[in-house]
């Protein structure tokens, strides 16, 4: 009897090491790529690239660490030393201006949807956000003092380019799709001014995009993640 | 006995398998492989136990050796970059048709006994 025991936990315990890997491999698999292509070559690089995507979050993540221990050593020296506070302090300031520090405070976040179908509309290109648009409603936000700037999580720095780039808009070198969510740290009231009559925003309206504006009191807005080189520029003796 | 326990085990590992967390892409092509490697020696088990000459032992160390071994054979095939997959899953496929072959034989002649035995 005993060893009848002993061959039914182990086969028990097997048949749940099987079944286990098969559930984690089927939803594994329903996560990853959700249109399976019958061909070959096509599959493997799909494979590739989320294996390169996974890569990249990954040390991405390690940066970050890096960074926040970085962030903490400079604060332990600087403690000792007042020459070295000040620097401290120009570098957290250089880096506020450069976008290449997190940030929050009031402002407003701006949200730009496609229209919907519409049969008043003659020109279906009418109902798109285009790069033009984010780029004008940017435009107004910095001219209404906007501080720091962000769409879509892509911080807005001075090296920022925004094209068109097909169905989606390239914001910073990355692919950035709709619906686009603006958010700006200023003065909320002179923000919210943007949709003043005869603004941009009510122009966008006027075509059927649907354009909200809301003002809030507590906004962050990420770093930028990118790396801002100067090749060519040099400093003036 | 037996098949309560499996039944059990079958149960608690879809349950365990649901709740899991997900395993990375990068690997899921390494468990594919052991999937199919263990499926095999299952077949493999209830082929012998037809043949009268199942060995837990054996079964034991073929379920998880077979898995491990395909993984090994895996990662090396990538990194020789020859799908040294695709033969395990050709010779694993075919090793499980052929147990499949030995049950499918062992149940129709045990039928076929059974008939014959009624005409008598």
């Amino acid at each position: 009897m005993s060893n009848k025991t002993v061959v039914s936990v182990v086969l028990g315990f097997m048949c749940m090491a099987l079944t286990l890997g098969i559930c984690i491999q089927i939803r594994t698999v329903k996560n990853s790529n959700s249109t399976v292509s019958q061909n070959y070559e096509e599959n493997n690089l799909r494979a590739e690239v989320l294996k390169y995507k996974e890569r990249y979050d990954n040390k991405y993540r390690q940066l970050e660490e890096a960074e926040a221990q970085l962030e903490k050593i400079r604060e332990n020296v600087a403690e000792n030393d007042a020459g070295l506070e000040e620097a401290e302090n120009k570098i957290k300031k250089a880096n506020k201006i450069n976008g290449l520090s997190e940030v929050t405070g009031a402002g407003v976040i701006i949200k730009l949807e496609d229209g919907k179908k519409n049969p008043m509309v003659l020109n279906p290109s009418d109902l798109i956000v285009h790069d033009l648009d984010v780029l004008s409603v940017i435009n107004e936000l910095k001219n209404a003092g906007a501080e720091a700037i962000s769409i879509n999580d892509q911080r807005i720095v001075s090296t920022t380019a925004i094209s068109c780039g097909g169905n989606i808009i390239d914001i910073n070198g990355e692919r950035v799709g709709a619906p686009f969510t603006i958010k700006a740290i200023g003065l909320p009231e002179y923000l919210a001014g943007l949709s003043r009559v005869g603004g941009y925003l009510e122009l966008l309206q006027g075509y059927g995009i649907e354009a909200p504006l809301e003002k809030s009191n507590n906004i962050t807005i990420p770093k930028y993640n990118g790396v801002i080189n100067f090749k060519y520029m040099k400093n003036v003796k | 006995m037996i098949f309560i326990a499996i039944l059990i085990g079958c149960i608690l590992g879809a349950i365990l398998g649901m709740n899991a967390p997900m395993i990375s892409y990068t690997y899921s092509s390494y468990l594919a492989i052991a999937i199919i490697a263990a499926l095999d020696s299952v077949f493999g088990g209830i082929a012998s136990v037809m043949k009268k000459n199942f060995d837990l032992k054996i079964f034991i160390s073929g379920f998880f050796g077979n898995a491990i071994l395909a993984i090994l054979l895996t990662i090396l095939g990538q990194k020789l970059n020859v799908d040294i997959y695709l033969a395990a899953i050709v010779v694993f496929v075919w090793r499980m048709f052929m147990n499949l072959g030995i049950i499918r034989r062992y149940y129709v002649e045990k039928w076929t006994e059974k008939l014959t035995k009624k005409e008598k």
